[in-house]
């Protein structure tokens, strides 16, 4: 046993090294670029213009259905067209494109007044109150920023981000007072915060699901009992009622007759005299068996594995 | 006609239309798995079922020019193609293997002892801490969910989540999966041990109480009530589970059950092989990332281990009888291996403790668990 118990120590050291090296390993290549992996969430917005407003229909980074972004333009300018950006072509070291699930946009907004203001409106339900929108502009030395948003609140979970950009500022990402706004940005939300978030939140849910199928199981469990105990003592009040009656209709299971022939009472002593013997040689061997060694065991454990099979999920 | 066409058309038959002169190196390498898994699953008989199946399909689709998980030209799916899309991408064989599943079990030691569902939802520790962790190594939130619930150990719950939100990932996943489970006697016991004291092993559990008809025959229906209502993304996999477990409690429709039990079971099992096998072509599984996922399915099964116990520690500082702490490991969902394991290591530390009836609860908890973990992320992404 301690032999065994060693070999399967150092083969379980073995597996954990081998995990640990092609962890290490994976995490030595990642530092050179080797698992940069293809980008198999990219989202792919289709657009379509209702008058003013045009919607980009997309499957946003760690979603499987699609949702939809309503841009237009509040104040100051008119809507000409939203594009969707690559983010490789925008993709700097101080931004990282999980935090931008559904991509970036290039929104075109003609008849400013030249130097004036134009606010754009974006509203979907995908976006949360924690959402904030991060500006490009390839122009500057630091092209990534953050400017001020409003972030509102709409019914049913929609919510309204709502960007103030001056023509000719650094947010227009053409840099000239010429009437025209070009805005290269997109919503942003933190990816790790999103992923901690919900490990607990999910984590705990399911010690909530399963804690409430245990209460829903103690409570009928509770019912059960209940209703056993009363039935078993009605049972028993019943009895102590219907037993002369039944003597009287004379239905006797054969054996149950108050009077027997000798011939049966001698086979029902034999029987008795047999079947207590064996349960005193059972009861004998149960107290012996501390005294018995694997062979015994063993036994014990075929019988236990048996009673194993109902639950034996082998055959899927 | 010349010789030398002659020649010139055995030539072009030869490169065109044998497969020999297209093969890759890649593809000897994966024929070469496929045989190990082949060895592995004949002479180790180490999950035959499923590694028979998942092996040849490996095997068959890694050869040159073969059409098998292809499409024609007209655009109809070839061969093995046709059993992963209306099977696996259409999400059907997994809930039909639940439907099996939920037709073999008995939930009695549950019913009895219901406090063990607590113990399925800890073991369920390592799903999240991979998750995290895979993150790390560049995996998307979806890839890094169906690596997850590697560490839930059930094989039919893995491919579902996998089908759905990782497809690409499927044959590694899957493999890891049936993998580690078969290996759960290796992998449980030095962790047990360390999580325990000696006395602690040796704590004596009550027997369970008798689990009448009724009881059994309600408990699929209130189990699923409750579960579906808080987890709705869970209904296919639990509604089937429970489907199946019902049709044997009530007792009423045994030809249904025997067929749930078997003749579909072993049905679904070829067909899901084979399909999962047929998803690791060398160009697609010969990537760094399975091997990723073999170490942390291997570290998930770990922590899923330690959450198990772990949960039983935190249990005890509570309860007046006290849980045997080696129950906690069978709280991932490998039925009714990781419950064997509990028992034959109270066994160890006392050969009167008899534990695999309490064990089966965890187990049967695990399996539950790891549905709920799974619909938690099915929700997450939608």
């Amino acid at each position: 046993m301690k032999q065994l118990f060693n070999k399967r120590m150092i083969l379980f050291v073995q597996y954990m090294l081998v995990a640990a090296l092609i962890i290490g390993g994976a995490g030595f290549c990642d530092a050179g670029g080797f698992f940069a992996f293809d980008d198999m969430e990219k989202p792919k917005p289709e657009f379509n213009r209702r008058g003013e407003e045009i919607s980009a229909k997309l499957i946003p980074r760690a979603k499987s259905t699609r949702t939809v972004i309503n841009f237009r333009v509040a104040d100051g300018g008119q809507l000409v067209d939203v594009k969707g950006v690559d983010f490789q072509t925008v993709d700097r070291p101080e931004v990282d494109v999980k935090n931008f699930k559904s991509a970036a946009f290039e929104i075109r907004i003609d008849n400013v007044k030249p130097g004036g203001e134009a606010r754009v409106s974006m509203d979907s339900d995908f976006f949360a109150a924690s959402t904030a929108f991060y500006v490009f502009n390839p122009k500057l030395e630091k092209p990534w920023m953050t400017p001020q948003i409003v972030n509102i609140s709409r019914q049913e979970s929609i919510r309204e981000l709502v960007v103030t950009v001056r023509d000719g500022s650094p947010l227009d990402a053409d840099g000239a007072v010429d009437g025209r706004i070009i805005l290269i940005g997109g919503p942003r939300d933190s990816f790790w915060g999103y992923a901690l978030g919900t490990l607990f939140i999910r984590f705990f849910g399911i010690f909530i699901v399963l804690s409430i199928l245990m209460l829903g199981m103690i409570l009928s469990g509770l019912y059960f009992k209940f209703n056993e105990r009363t039935q078993k003592s009605e049972n028993e009040s019943l009895g102590n009622i219907s037993g002369p009656e039944k003597k009287e209709t004379g239905d006797e299971l054969p054996g149950q007759s108050s009077e027997a022939t000798e011939e049966e009472a001698a086979v029902i002593a034999a029987a008795l005299y047999l079947h207590f013997k064996q349960t005193s040689v059972q009861t004998d061997r149960v107290s012996a068996q501390k005294d018995e060694g694997a062979w015994a065991l063993g036994g014990r454990q075929r019988i236990m594995n048996d009673r194993l099979s109902v639950f034996n999920r082998l055959n899927r | 006609m010349s010789w030398q066409q002659v020649l010139d058309l055995i030539i072009s038959i030869f490169t065109t239309q044998t497969g020999l002169p297209n093969l890759m190196f890649k593809q000897v390498i994966m024929i070469g798995v496929a045989f190990f898994f082949l060895y592995l699953a004949v002479a180790k008989k180490f999950e035959p079922l499923l590694l028979v199946p998942i092996g040849f399909g490996i095997f068959l689709v890694n050869f040159p020019l073969t059409p098998l998980m292809g499409f024609t030209e007209q655009g109809a799916p070839e061969l093995i193609r046709v059993f992963y899309k209306y099977g696996v991408e259409w999400e059907v064989i997994p809930c039909v293997i639940f439907l099996g599943l939920g037709a073999m079990t008995d939930f009695s030691p549950l019913i009895a002892n219901p406090k063990t569902l607590i113990i399925g939802a800890g073991a369920q520790l390592g799903v999240f801490i991979t998750y995290i962790g895979v993150l790390f190594f560049g995996f998307t939130l979806k890839e890094a969910a169906s690596v997850g619930i590697i560490g839930g150990a059930d094989g039919p719950t893995t491919i579902y989540l996998t089908s759905k939100l990782a497809p690409h990932l499927l044959g590694a996943n899957a493999l890891a999966a049936y993998s580690y489970m078969a290996m759960v006697p290796l992998i449980q016991p030095p962790i047990m041990r360390l999580m325990t004291t000696p006395e602690q092993r040796c704590i004596k559990m009550h027997q369970l109480r008798s689990v009448s008809v009724k009881e059994k025959i309600l408990f699929p229906l209130i189990a699923a009530l409750l579960i579906i209502f808080l987890v709705p993304a869970v209904a296919p996999l639990m509604g089937m589970f429970m489907f199946g477990n019902f049709m044997r409690e009530s007792g009423v429709v045994k030809r249904l059950t025997d067929t749930a039990q078997n003749a579909l079971m072993n049905i679904v099992t070829i067909f899901l092989g084979l399909s999962v096998g047929a998803t690791m072509q060398a160009e697609k599984f010969l990537t760094p990332k399975p091997l990723l996922i073999f170490a942390f399915g291997l570290m998930d099964f770990v922590v899923c281990t330690i959450g198990g116990i772990l949960t039983v520690h935190v249990m005890n500082l509570f309860l007046k009888e006290k849980i045997n702490p080696l129950i906690g490991s069978a709280g991932v969902s490998a039925v009714p291996m990781s419950a064997r394991v509990s028992h034959a290591e109270g066994l160890k530390a006392d050969p009167d403790n008899w534990l695999i009836m309490h064990a089966m609860g965890p187990n049967l908890a695990g399996v539950i668990g790891s549905a709920a973990a799974a619909g938690m992320f099915i929700a997450m992404f939608q």
